[in-house]
């Protein structure tokens, strides 16, 4: 979809009607609604600057492209060592007799096999990124459903940290963007167990110190939230879930 | 006569006065990608602005990181050169392969409210000298064969470009 048109559409759907200041906003440099500090332009703007700067004699090119948030891939595995696991969510609608909903955007995001999420430090003097962008944000993807409502990821069966039980976070939103449903996924505890007690990595852990029926999350959901997963350790794990939202 | 090996900083703001393709880019995206990610801290949509939810919401602060995703891309492609930053000739010179990216306001109501940054932290220069009210430094490993020269670059220090970090002479 077209940018400007996935943003409008967004605030509506969000039942924010403010297409005014977007419209202020896509025109180029309307100044007056500029609040702080422009500095990106330091050779234009920083005249009151001891200081001049050359200003730069370049060639007009490239242009920048269009760039998809670096969600958007289905391979999240980047480098992660672990079980292969395929995940396959399916999202139906409940306001459409269940059918199943085309074009939802599906974030997944889940630990690595010794339990960290993909996160860096935001305190003043903390660590930075590097440019090799992807891998800051391993295990971590965003898919949309085919007509089949189907998204599909390839990674790494997660492991497993305290007090949680083995799960999958995911974020469902129409698309538009709009937030439709945030839900985790459960996995078997025969499979983990299996997993968890003969790969190293996940070997070096052991079992979870959660079960599901005791976990702070699935103890009172476990019957929508625990997935389907087949396969074996040498050939790779699938997991299928079907999850519902009101689109 | 080296003085150090430094690393510089500069955090280049983006918000709605910023103009050219790139920052309009980064800015549209972000925004885009702040209003998916704020909806998981903002379920009853009681908040409206970035600050709302940093300051009431456990764990909002992840944003920043969660947002960074949507422009990982743009930075990449700056081919590894700090924007803005430009030697005494008018070139672009300043190589990084790190940055951090952060929010410094948004709103989900009011796109001009959205305000980021992106911190490029340099490679290692080689700072030799101060003339004048530049520095005189070298990009560590552009050696010029020949002889035995070192290919320096001249810059001034301008606003929001800082030094990072200083390892003194050995």
């Amino acid at each position: 979809m077209e940018r400007k048109a996935f943003l409008r559409n967004g605030l509506a759907a969000l039942g924010l009607g403010i297409i005014a200041p977007l419209a202020c906003t896509k025109s180029s440099g309307s100044s007056s609604s500029s609040s702080s500090s422009s500095t990106s332009d330091s050779t234009s703007t920083s005249t009151s600057s001891s200081s001049c700067t050359a200003t730069g004699s370049e060639t007009a090119g490239p242009y920048p492209t269009v760039t998809p948030s670096s969600y958007v891939r289905s391979n999240i595995v980047d480098g992660q060592t672990g079980v292969a696991l395929t995940i396959k969510i399916t999202v139906r609608n409940l306001n459409n007799s269940c059918a199943v909903l085309a074009g939802a955007l599906v974030d997944i995001w889940h630990c690595t096999a010794l339990g960290y999420y993909s996160e860096y430090s935001d305190t003043p003097g903390g660590s930075y990124a590097t440019v090799d962008y992807t891998a800051s944000h391993f295990l971590r993807g965003r898919q949309t459903t085919d007509s089949n409502g189907l998204v599909t990821f390839t990674s790494i069966f997660p492991g497993w940290y305290s007090p949680r039980a083995p799960h999958i976070h995911a974020h469902v939103y129409n698309s538009s963007g709009t937030s439709l449903l945030i839900t985790q996924i459960a996995f078997p505890t025969d499979i983990c167990n299996t997993v968890y007690t003969t790969v190293s990595p996940y070997s070096d852990r052991g079992v979870q110190d959660t079960a599901n029926t005791a976990d702070m999350v699935f103890s009172d959901s476990l019957a929508t939230e625990l997935s389907t997963v087949t396969g074996s350790v040498s050939a790779g794990y699938v997991l299928t879930q079907t999850i519902y939202v009101s689109a | 006569m080296k003085k150090g090996i430094i690393r510089l900083l500069y955090r280049k703001i983006i918000d709605t006065s910023s103009s050219k393709i790139w920052e309009k880019l980064v800015f549209d995206h972000s925004y885009t990608e702040f209003l998916m990610q704020a909806q998981l801290y903002n379920r009853e949509k009681k908040y409206s602005t970035f600050g709302e939810l940093i300051t009431h919401v456990p764990g909002a602060e992840k944003l920043h990181f969660l947002v960074s995703a949507s422009v990982t891309g743009y930075v990449q492609q700056l081919n590894g050169k700090v924007p803005d930053i430009l030697n005494n000739t008018g070139k672009h010179f300043l190589p990084f392969s790190n940055f951090r990216f952060e929010i410094i306001n948004s709103d989900i109501r009011k796109k001009e409210q959205h305000q980021v940054a992106i911190n490029f932290v340099s490679e290692p220069l080689t700072w030799y000298d101060t003339i004048g009210d530049r520095l005189l430094v070298a990009v560590n490993g552009n050696k010029d064969i020949r002889d035995e020269e070192v290919l320096t670059e001249m810059f001034s220090l301008q606003p929001f470009l800082s030094i990072h970090s200083l390892k003194e002479p050995a």
